[in-house]
């Protein structure tokens, strides 16, 4: 009814043989100084490999951004691949290091979302491995030859849905250390010591300026922005040096804010609340309720509180799909998506001055609320997120669509985890999971 | 004497009319705690009962979210126009809220100002609007504030008024619904009373009054500190129809689409020079109270808000018209 | 359906580079009858599309007299600007227009016209300035005063000269201090100030005055002290659009929507709108 521009998709059908005509489209992304190289040494030793290669050059394995992957694919290409030097060869020496990182985190996203990685290849091929090209180029043709065109793309059609989260059963309840709380913070401000006091009100977050003002300030169950948020907003910045109300599971914001120099520690007051949650998904699953950064820990913590029903995880209902019914659950989430950036606001993470999305020269993401454009820009928030997310689930409860934003940033979280031992917001000193590298990251799926 | 329609009688009524090519569109319960109004697959999903007032808004039938106006191909030098040819099928909006049905008549102000916009021209002509009286309210809602009540028949067709006991009263207003309900009401002696509806907040005369006099004023930056400046509010909100025009897809053969846009982002008003006329928040804040209560009226007599609290509830951290406006000193 | 968002093609029939990013563009109708059956007022704009990049707002800097074509000019900041700095002769561009309300030039015959400008403010003040003197008897004296930062961003310089050599027209140039070269011949100093230093005698003027907000700023109480009035006084002014036809919302002054009931505007009418802008 809307009539949003999409591509067009096909309708469910059995398995095919492909036609005999289907000839693969395959984009390859390849390095100048190592594969672009051993592919022009394919052709001067006359090695034969199928035509169904379109080579797009770049510097370096390393200036291959993710989104450039996602959009073979919606330009109509039936299969990638991204090659590149040898570890330890780059001739910028560390770039491969960098995209070996990124691709290991990338494709656990580009699963979640139910994307084809069959049809992706990441293979090194030096400049003397023309053989290795031919070899790599005939195979990956074949097997794309085989798969068939890579139809569907954004398909709705094997839609399933995923059980419902756990709900939010709990009555309107005040905890108890509310009074405790409006007292630190009438002193704070009387002694001048914060100028404003960014916490929870009863409609919403409230920004405390006058000590007389402290008992708008409430804490309870219904308590659930992250606050941290607002120390990116440069109207509160300009109100003076601030203190913020946090939950132990906002917290872990401030110490990657702090890891990524958006925020002078010391400059900000923390208030950290033992929390006995606030009935949302993710504090079933809450490791703590104590805060561990603040500058003052208000309250003591309770027992959590048993969920209103089993919850459901998620996570692994949506891996247990296949490849299809997951792309089929995305497209139909994001079918819902008006580009609100609702995700993109309420996370204290999301700090750029200018977005990715919102920058036009050129336009990296299409800015209508296409189904492409809607993908794309679900899996840039996503993937800039990755290894920072600290998993406060804002950007789903934000979404006025009800899309299940964290399960994205769950896959990257999981991934993170299992391949490099990383917990986003547990360390102010440890290095970022993007943006460094270590010369044995898990390399089974490069050839 | 009033007409009455049994639920399972409105229920595959919707059938028949999916049955014949038309659109359907209605709330669906598209997760445990997430109403929508979306296009029905079948009459089965069709909500009507309880009252949960849709997270979104008819408007996406009529003003889409992204719309594409025509297409170019670019040939060498020279350039191709292409427009949609595509014709436009009947739909019927079914079981929407009164709140919702009335920003229509409102919004044909804007897009018939002068200029005859002939993409919401066409689709309200080929929409049927059925409204169902809302039997109920929450603490969002504030349709009464604004010279509306739940049982209001502005920009409906017809109305359905829930008579408790599994079945529907039918008023029809216009032909279109005339036509669709000939012969499958049955006559009543019994009829529906609608609810009263909340209790007014506030005045829209002496809100209108203030926000004009008080343009400069310490009150936008205190009530507007908390906003993040995303675009849930406007997107949400029936009557919001500010948009953006961008060109989309690859370069050769490409788009230009009409997309939502929203006064909050801190984008919308800013210059390719640098200048930003609303460069904070408070800035941004006040310009969505002032063209709903003061520059929508001066333009078109009319409030440009039907107090559905659609703001309010999607809002991520509790603002909304209604908490701006409530904390608005107007006596 | 009678799309009033769609733009009709327009060829590029010349260019001209004014100053490092500054732009003159003319361009003609592809379609011949829409080309006949068009016509504007000067202070009017349109919307000029770089196919492949975007729409972009532009004053149309050209007489209303002049029948095969119609001008813009623009600086290269953005986008779409960046992208019409390439286009070459014959190329296809697509222009909306015109909106807006533009000059009253009927309302200001038999008056003398003060124009005052600053650097690309020229182009809005230009096709009023053209269309003054083809209709000389209409007015009386004409006066500009226009600068420029330096003397490499004065915009349709050439003209000022041609101008300047008209009947009762008097044109003073100036770049601000510093911006001169050693051959310059003109007036050192901020708009305002050499519009003060000028003592320019006139009885009863129409004043355009268009540049940045600080320009007009201390030009109004050089104007007050002449007695010239408020609403007499007129300007042209910029906000951020898409749709040029009152829909999207987005370059209202309070309740005055520019694309509709602007640009052109009286300081009268100005300053009785909210500062949002």
């Amino acid at each position: 009814m809307s009539e949003s521009p999409r591509p067009p998709h096909a309708s469910p059908q059995p398995a095919p043989s492909p036609p005999p005509a289907f000839e693969p489209k395959i984009l390859a992304y390849v390095c100048n100084w190592c594969t672009y190289l051993g592919a022009d040494l394919a052709g001067t030793t006359r090695l034969e490999y199928p035509p169904n290669v379109r080579i797009v050059r770049l510097p370096c394995t390393g200036r291959i951004d993710f989104n450039l992957i996602v959009k073979a694919f919606e330009i109509g290409a039936d299969a990638v691949l991204v090659s590149g030097c040898h570890p330890g060869d780059c001739h910028y020496s560390a770039g491969n290091y960098h995209a070996r990182r990124r691709w290991i985190l990338f494709r656990e996203l580009l699963d979640a979302l139910g994307f084809d990685l069959r049809r992706i290849h990441f293979t090194w091929i030096s400049a003397a491995e023309a053989r290795k090209w031919q070899q790599v180029v005939q195979e990956i043709t074949e097997q794309t030859r085989k798969l068939g065109p890579y139809a569907d793309l954004y398909a709705a059609a094997n839609f399933k849905p995923l059980p419902a989260p756990a709900g939010n059963g709990q009555g309107f309840k005040t905890f108890a250390a509310e009074g405790e709380l409006r007292e630190h913070c009438r002193k704070l401000l009387a002694e001048g010591a914060v100028k404003v006091v960014i916490g929870y009100g009863a409609g919403g977050p409230v920004m405390v300026t006058k000590p007389e003002e402290a008992d708008r300030l409430v804490w309870n169950n219904r308590c659930y922005p992250n606050l941290t948020t607002y120390l990116k907003r440069k109207e509160v910045n300009a109100l003076g040096k601030p203190a913020v109300v946090v939950k132990p599971c906002d917290e872990k914001s401030l110490v990657v804010l702090e890891n990524e120099a958006q925020i002078a520690r010391q400059d900000i007051h923390v208030i950290g609340m033992a929390c006995e949650g606030v009935g949302q998904p993710k504090c079933v699953h809450c490791a703590t309720r104590t805060p561990r950064f603040a500058d003052v820990a208000l309250g003591q913590p309770a027992g959590p509180e048993p969920p209103a029903s089993p919850s459901p995880n998620r996570f692994a209902a949506l891996l247990a799909m296949s490849p299809a019914e997951r792309m089929a659950f995305w497209a139909a989430e994001f079918d819902r998506c008006v580009k609100c950036y609702a995700c993109r606001q309420v996370c204290p993470l999301c700090y750029c001055e200018r977005c990715i999305v919102d920058r036009n020269r050129p336009i990296e993401i299409d800015p209508a609320p296409s189904v492409k454009g809607n993908f794309a820009w679900q899996i840039a928030r996503a993937f800039h997120l990755a290894g920072r997310c600290i998993g406060c689930g804002e950007c789903s409860r934000a979404c006025p669509a009800g899309i299940d934003l964290a399960l994205l940033n769950i896959s990257l979280h999981v991934a993170a985890q299992k391949y490099f031992g990383f917990e986003a917001g547990m360390d102010p000193k440890a290095e970022p999971v993007i943006g460094s590298y270590a010369l044995q990251d898990k390399e089974d799926f490069i050839r | 004497m009033s007409e009455i329609l049994a639920q399972s009688a409105l229920r595959a009524l919707a059938a028949e009319w999916l049955a014949a090519g038309k659109r359907v569109a209605g709330p669906v319960r598209v997760k445990p705690d997430l109403v929508l109004y979306r296009p029905l697959r079948s009459a089965d999903e069709l909500l009507l009962d309880g009252f949960q007032r849709p997270a979104n808004s008819i408007k996406e039938f009529l003003f889409p979210k992204a719309e594409t106006l025509y297409s170019y191909r670019i040939v060498g030098s020279s350039i191709e126009l292409v427009e949609s040819q595509a014709n436009l099928p009947d739909q019927i909006l079914l079981a929407a809220r009164p709140c919702d049905a009335a920003a229509l008549p409102i919004l044909d102000h804007v897009f018939n100002w002068d200029f005859l916009d002939a993409f919401y021209n066409r689709r309200r002509a080929a929409t049927t609007v059925i409204t169902l009286a809302c039997a109920a309210h929450d603490e969002s809602c504030f349709c009464t504030s604004v010279g509306l009540h739940p049982a209001s028949e502005r920009g409906a067709d017809a109305l359905l008024l829930d008579l408790g006991d599994g079945s529907f009263e039918v008023r029809c207003f216009t032909d279109k619904t005339r036509a669709l309900f000939n012969g499958k009401t049955q006559k009543s002696p019994r009829s529906a009373k609608a609810s009263a509806g909340p209790e007014k907040r506030f005045d829209p005369q002496q809100m209108r009054a203030f926000v004009t006099a008080h343009f400069e004023d310490p009150f936008w930056q205190e009530h507007s500190l908390a906003c993040l400046g995303c675009g849930s509010c406007a997107f949400t909100c029936p009557t919001c129809h500010c948009f953006d025009i961008v060109d989309a897809g690859p370069t050769a053969g490409r788009a230009r689409v009409r997309a939502w846009d929203s006064c909050q982002f801190p984008l919308f008003t800013a210059h390719a020079s640098g200048h930003n006329p609303r460069p904070v928040q408070p800035a941004r804040q006040r310009q969505r109270i002032l063209h709903k209560f003061a520059i929508y009226p001066e333009k078109f007599g009319e409030i440009l808000c039907t107090g559905c609290g659609n703001c309010a509830r999607n809002c991520p951290v509790g603002l909304g018209v209604l908490s701006l406006l409530s904390e608005t000193p107007h006596g | 359906m009678d799309n009033v968002y769609l733009p009709e093609l327009m060829e590029v029939t010349a260019i001209r580079q004014h100053t490092p990013d500054v732009k003159a563009v003319s361009v003609r109708f592809l379609n011949a009858d829409r080309a006949r059956g068009f016509s504007f007022r000067v202070g009017q704009f349109g919307l000029f599309s770089a196919f492949g990049y975007g729409e972009s707002t532009f004053n149309i800097c050209s007489s209303s007299n002049w029948k095969d074509h119609i001008e813009f000019c623009f600086r290269k900041v953005g986008r779409v600007t960046e992208a019409l700095w390439k286009i070459e002769e014959r190329d296809v561009l697509g222009f909306r227009g015109p909106y807006g309300n533009g000059y009253p030039m009927e309302a200001w015959k038999g008056r003398d016209l003060i124009f005052l400008g600053g650097g690309i403010a020229m182009p809005p003040i230009r096709c009023a300035v053209w269309y003054a003197l083809e209709n000389r008897a209409d007015y009386g004296d004409v006066h500009i005063v226009y600068g420029a930062r330096t003397v490499a961003d004065l915009v349709f310089a050439d003209e000022l000269d041609e101008w300047s050599r008209r009947e009762r027209v008097r044109v003073i140039r100036c770049v601000d201090p510093g911006g001169e070269t050693p051959e310059w011949k003109g007036e050192i100093g901020f708009v305002p100030h050499v519009f003060e230093r000028a003592q320019i005698k006139v009885k009863d003027p129409v004043v355009l005055v268009i540049g940045p907000p600080i320009m007009i700023k201390n030009t109004l109480p050089i104007l007050d002290k002449m007695g010239v009035k408020p609403a007499s006084v007129y300007t042209s002014i910029e906000n951020r659009m898409k749709c040029g036809i009152g829909k999207c919302g987005r370059c209202n002054v309070g309740p005055f929507y520019v694309c509709k009931e602007g640009p052109v505007v009286t300081m009268e009418q100005l300053q009785r709108l909210p500062a949002d802008y």
